[in-house]
């Protein structure tokens, strides 16, 4: 008994620091915006005293709605893309030989480590109007030379799909690891083409990989800020650029608040449906 | 059975996608031309700019001071978490804990940046290196026990065990066995901390107020505003030193084992 | 020699389950004592009341006539060995051997004398610069015991050390480990589910099972002479006969009545009388068979069979018999080749034989020992591997 007391006190020791900072510096914030929405502005760019649902009824407003489909269907389309590319990536990193695994592991890497603006940054030069890109599309006539490639949504899913995809190969790569490649074998040897193989083998058996890798893209696309600030422009605008917009230039504190409300929610949903799916996935077998 | 060609060239076509930029731009540092339109010969030019802006060394005076405090806090307040996380896995509590602790490595850094920017001001605190600095601390903390977390989940148990058979008390076990076997973690989290604090742009942006800057923001403001090849110049340096930092951490981590 | 360890009714839950169950042992100063028995049985859990890594949650343990319960494990006069040898992977062999002694602040010169002559005892002196990653499972081993033996402990705790192995390994190290016994002169205990270490390195053994002793005895004790039916069949193959006491003979004998057999002669140790229930155990190789009846005297049960199964061993072979609606086990050993022999073939007429102080009572049978005994088939026609009808 006297075991089991000394044992509570020493975890508590211990996950004190973590527990009482995170608490406070993250849990309160969070909670802090809720209710930051809920209040009104005053015109120094604080907050006033005093409660109104202003803020949130002016959510409902075609622009608004307009910039949170863009947030959406970017984040989505980049997600996708995401997937597309890192699926056969961590396919192919699984079946390579040990040298070469962490050779491309390195590569692959490497240029994460390098400053996230500067990475946006080389693309907008990149894509600029005078640039080598440009020209060569333009030349092989698959643009008109009017059009631009920067500042639009376009630009923005592929530096988004750029940012992210690392945080998509890694996950599937490490489910791929554990998969048993002899079970692709069987289902061939059944009679499975090779694709169906894949479709019907491979990506069930990698199913954490891909949830992993799905969150590690669409959570973050949703709270982009920087990209669609910096390749943007007025056509790729999504809910982070909204957000800023209502801080630094309206100095409409709650304003932004009430956005923020919407794309916190926006982020717990998936993270919620996720849960419940693992839950659902785990109880019938506890029931047996 | 034969392979397919394809996971090879997706992988080939993506790494070529990775560098290409970053190609690109260390080139173009080197470019005596001011416009990206064409090649105007080797120079040096925008590297003498870059050393005479005296914001710039500002920025990364600050940058540097914030980083190196916000790795040690979180350093302390990160391990501390991770040991808990650790030797009590099972207990409710760092079931809520381990919540806790995962879940700002997974939201997006806007929400962060906002949430404490709010508080902050209705706080009446002075925004500046010190908000920056309580910020970083924040997201730090995650990544230093995350990483410390999965060194402890490879350390054998019964070495600590072993210790105490043959007389240690806790402060013998912990110099000599402890730290010693834990120190390549604590490293890999620093590394890791100290690299994020450097570059984190979107939550330093929030709560830095005017008046403060730090690299990235200095680097922000830059790219809205000011010369493209300077730009450049500063890219490059700062993508070589900080690949030889995490190359050299690499290193150092692996030659332990 | 005296009690030098002793544990008094220790018991130990871990959740819902009783590790240890009021378990009470005494081990005498430079015994090799070994806690022998299956996996759960509580061996392990015992080792670790004795080292300090548990605290009982009744019970005392006392070591050379001191209360120990309460020490932390940092301060006992006892050592180590674990099942993974927990060597310091980043400490060399020398500095692994040399922790006990630094940690107790020994001058440099003693903790290198000392050092020197483990190395001395393990025959590694030049390897003593090597990490535990280039090191072999045998040689880990042997830093795991100098390490701990430098200490000069009251008891060497030995936890399964030589489960890791691989047979040829085993069987050196079992050598060794004898060996280091005898030249240290200090008390071990030892913790396996293996019978075979158990028998060949102990003084005395104690079988466990779900946390209670079932016998403590030296490994002859034990196998010649099981009180019940676990030990008995734990260690070595044996024999189960169900039957009743009939009458008592020659005041040292007894007549059993078992199946259809009414005359079973059998030693009484047990004080049984008539009418009472017994379980009768004979080993396999204390039975005999032939082709041609035995003259046989008045204490021996000779039985006539019939060949079901046998299994050729090169040295041995086992057979199965049945006789009187029973199956037997019988080991036999080849002891000359003879060239004109007949070998006993399957479905062979034959004669089983022992002497009446081979087969030994049982105190207690176990309930989940049921399925071991061996009884006539419930119909005529019906063999016993057939379920309920």
């Amino acid at each position: 008994m006297r075991e089991k007391r000394r044992r509570k006190i020493q975890e508590a020791l211990f996950s004190l620091p973590s527990l009482l900072w995170l608490s406070l510096f993250f849990i309160v914030p969070t909670l802090f915006v809720f209710a930051v929405a809920l209040r009104p502005a005053n015109p120094y760019g604080g907050i006033a005293p005093g409660w109104t649902w202003a803020n949130i009824r002016s959510l409902v407003n075609p622009n608004y709605l307009a910039v949170a489909w863009r947030t959406v269907w970017i984040s989505v389309l980049s997600t996708f893309i995401c997937i597309v590319l890192a699926v056969p990536i961590g396919y192919y990193l699984a079946r390579v030989s040990a040298k070469w695994k962490n050779v491309f592991l390195m590569l692959i890497i490497v240029p994460f480590w390098t400053n996230f603006l500067i990475r946006v940054f080389a693309w907008k030069v990149l894509l600029h109007p005078e640039g080598a890109i440009k020209k060569i599309l333009a030349f092989s006539g698959l643009i008109s030379p009017q059009a631009s490639l920067l500042y639009n949504a376009g630009a923005v899913v592929l530096i988004t799909v750029y940012t992210f995809l690392p945080f998509t190969i890694l996950p599937l790569y490490a489910a791929a690891e554990k998969f048993d490649f002899q079970l692709l074998e069987a289902a061939r040897d059944l009679g499975a083409r090779r694709l169906q193989a894949f479709a019907k083998v491979f990506l069930p058996g990698i199913r954490r990989g891909l949830v992993t890798a799905v969150l590690f893209v669409f959570i973050p696309a949703l709270g982009s800020y920087v990209i669609p600030d910096i390749v943007g422009g007025p056509g790729g605008e999504m809910l982070g650029n909204k957000i800023a917009q209502r801080v630094f230039v309206d100095r409409n504190l709650p304003q932004a608040g009430a956005l923020s409300v919407v794309l916190i929610l926006s982020v717990l949903a998936p993270m919620v449906a996720v849960l419940i799916l693992q839950r659902k996935r785990e109880r019938p077998a506890s029931l047996l | 059975m034969r392979r397919s060609r394809w996971p090879f060239a997706v992988t080939m076509a993506v790494l070529l996608f990775f560098y290409l930029p970053i190609i690109i731009l260390m080139v173009n540092s080197f470019n005596a031309s001011r416009f990206e339109t064409g090649w105007q010969g080797f120079s040096l030019i925008w590297y003498e700019r870059l050393f005479h802006e005296p914001e710039i060394w500002r920025a990364a005076k600050n940058s540097l001071i914030i980083a190196a405090g916000a790795t040690a806090l979180s350093l302390v307040i990160g391990t501390t978490a991770a040991v808990a996380l650790h030797r009590f896995a099972r207990s409710r509590l760092q079931s809520f804990h381990f919540g806790l602790v995962y879940t700002p490595l997974v939201v997006p850094e806007i929400l962060m940046g906002i949430s404490l920017l709010m508080v902050f001001v209705a706080a009446g605190i002075k925004l500046g290196l010190f908000t920056i600095f309580l910020a970083h601390v924040t997201f730090c903390i995650s990544f230093v026990a995350m990483t410390v977390l999965a060194r402890l989940q490879d350390f054998d148990e019964s070495i600590v065990e072993a210790a105490q058979d043959l007389g240690a008390g806790w402060w013998a076990t912990t110099r000599r066995i402890l730290l010693p076997l834990l120190l390549p973690g604590l490293i890999a989290g620093g590394l890791l901390a100290f690299t994020l604090s450097i570059d984190d742009f979107v939550i330093t942006f929030f709560v830095a107020g005017p008046g403060s800057t730090t690299l990235p923001i200095r680097v922000y403001s830059m790219i809205k505003f000011g010369s493209p090849p300077l730009i450049n110049a500063l890219s490059t340096i700062l993508l070589v030193l900080t690949f030889t930092a995490v190359a050299v951490s690499q290193s150092l981590s692996r030659s332990q084992r | 020699m005296s009690e030098f360890l002793e544990f008094r009714n220790v018991s130990k839950r871990f959740g819902t389950i009783q590790a240890v169950d009021s378990v009470s042992l005494e081990i005498k100063k430079g015994e090799f004592f070994s806690l022998l028995g299956p996996s759960g049985c509580g061996k392990t859990t015992m080792l670790r009341l004795a080292a300090g890594f548990e605290h009982p949650d009744a019970g005392r343990v006392i070591l050379d006539g001191e209360d120990i319960t309460d020490l932390p494990p940092n301060k006992r006069k006892v050592n180590t060995i674990f099942q993974s040898y927990a060597l310091f992977p980043h400490l060399t062999v020398w500095e692994n051997i040399a922790f006990g002694l630094r940690v107790a602040k020994r001058t440099k010169r003693d903790i290198e004398t000392e050092v020197e002559t483990m190395l001395r005892l393990i025959r590694m002196g030049d390897q003593a610069h090597k990490k535990p990653d280039q090191l072999s499972g045998g040689q880990k081993q042997r830093v795991a015991i100098a390490r701990a033996l430098i200490n000069k402990p009251q008891v060497l705790l030995l936890d399964e050390p030589l489960a890791a192995l691989d047979l040829k390994l085993r069987q050196r190290m079992l050598i060794e480990l004898d060996m280091i016994h005898d030249q240290v002169g200090i008390t071990f205990l030892y913790v396996t589910h293996d019978q075979g270490e158990a028998m060949s390195l102990s003084d005395r053994i104690a079988v466990m099972d779900s946390g209670r002793i079932e016998q403590v005895g030296s490994p002859a004790e034990i196998y010649e002479t099981p009180r019940t039916s676990f030990v008995a069949a734990f260690i070595g193959d044996t024999n189960f006969l169900e039957g009743e006491v009939t009458s008592l003979v020659d005041g040292e004998y007894c007549q059993v009545r078992i199946a259809d057999i009414p005359d079973v002669i059998c030693f009484n140790d047990k004080t049984m009388k008539p009418g009472n229930p017994v379980y009768l155990s004979i080993r396999p190789e204390k039975i005999h068979i032939s082709r041609d009846r035995p003259e046989g005297t008045r204490l021996q049960n000779i039985l006539p069979a019939v060949v079901e199964d046998m299994i050729y061993l090169g040295s041995t072979t086992k057979y199965w018999v049945r006789t009187h609606g029973l199956r037997v086990q019988v080991l036999r050993q080849h002891f000359r080749f003879f060239l004109d022999e007949k070998p006993i073939r399957w479905n062979d007429d034959v004669w089983i034989w022992w002497h009446g102080d081979d087969g030994f009572m049982l105190d207690r049978f176990c309930a989940g020992d049921e399925h071991l005994v061996s009884r006539p088939p419930q119909k005529v026609g019906e063999s016993e591997d057939d379920g309920p009808s």
